[in-house]
């Protein structure tokens, strides 16, 4: 697992960041902070690639077998439990995203027809279904924490 | 700290105006007159019946920092998910059959908070914290508050 420095981190990764610490901002109440680094987290944002969903698939199952086990080792030595939590949370949802997508490779756009789909905005754990999940079997998170997927406007 | 009403759960039992040696909890907007509030008072906190108050702190520890390699792992991974959540936010853009195009938002918004999460456990956990301040210097975004 390559280990990256802060001032390596590419435009899309600091918006990553800058869109978690908007967040912790609002749960602090702080609604100015909160605008100032969601702004910035929209000013790095970007959309770049030509992969489509079977490239997204392999890096899912690359990460799994690699990146996942090898963070562990190294968390699990220290005894990090906080990144450990992180890594358990991350894995599980890594695997329902790459089954998700093997599911609409198979099944084509019938999968998802009459059906939403449901985040967990606390793991970001997804559900295809009618109703929203009672309980994020990820995170334990209670229906609330669960938003429906809208499809931007195109 | 002062005392901070979600009014979601506010079921408007009004226990808090009874506890309230300031009448802070009495307003017009459903919000608690953070000027009338009495520091770590909490009275409201442990009479609402609802759970609906709570105290927010003024000021935060610093986070205790963690091993460097493996917050660099971690930023590894949030660097691998943000590539995610770009290729997924191109898909969306390109794909035009509308099971398709929500799978690929779905992904989208899945990668960037397992990414965000990956952000908080390489020490970028608050805004008001020593990674994220030597950040700021190195982009250039001082004026950005804590
Ligand atoms: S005690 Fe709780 S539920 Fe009752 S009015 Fe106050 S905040 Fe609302
Ligand atoms: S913490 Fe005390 S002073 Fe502040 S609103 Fe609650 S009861 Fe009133």
């Amino acid at each position: 697992m390559e280990k990256v420095k802060t001032e390596k981190l590419s435009r899309n990764a600091l918006s990553v960041l800058f869109s978690n610490l908007a967040k912790a901002s609002e749960k602090q109440q702080k609604y100015e902070l909160q605008e100032s680094w969601s702004r910035l987290s929209e000013n790095y944002r970007e959309s770049t690639g030509d992969a489509d969903f079977p490239d997204i698939r392999e890096e899912l199952v690359r990460s799994l077998a690699e990146d996942y086990p090898e963070i562990r080792k190294k968390a699990q030595s220290l005894s990090d439990r906080g990144v450990l939590r992180a890594l358990v949370w991350g894995e599980k949802v890594t695997t329902i995203q790459k089954s998700l997508i093997d599911r609409y490779l198979s099944k084509g756009e019938s999968l998802l027809e009459g059906k939403d789909i449901f985040i967990c905005e606390a793991c970001g754990f997804l559900y295809a279904g009618t109703e929203t999940p009672a309980l994020c079997p990820v995170c334990k998170a209670p229906s609330s924490r669960f938003s429906k997927i809208q499809v931007p406007a195109k | 700290m002062y005392a901070s009403r979600n009014i979601s759960l506010c079921t408007k039992d009004c226990l808090c105006l009874f506890v309230c040696p300031t009448g802070a909890t009495d307003t017009e907007n459903g919000q608690i007159d953070r000027e009338k509030c009495i520091d770590g008072c909490r009275k409201c906190v442990d009479a609402c019946p609802s759970h609906a108050i709570s105290l927010v702190f003024e000021e935060y520890p610093e986070p205790i920092p963690g091993d460097a390699d493996l917050s660099g792992m971690m930023l590894g991974l949030l660097q691998k998910k943000s590539s995610l959540e770009a290729a997924a936010s191109a898909l969306a853009g390109e794909k035009t059959d509308p099971g398709a195009v929500k799978l690929a938002e779905a992904l989208r918004r899945s990668f960037r908070i397992v990414g965000e999460d990956c952000a908080r456990e390489a020490g970028f956990l608050l805004p008001q914290c020593d990674p994220v301040r030597k950040l700021k210097e190195v982009l250039d975004l001082t004026d950005i508050g804590e």
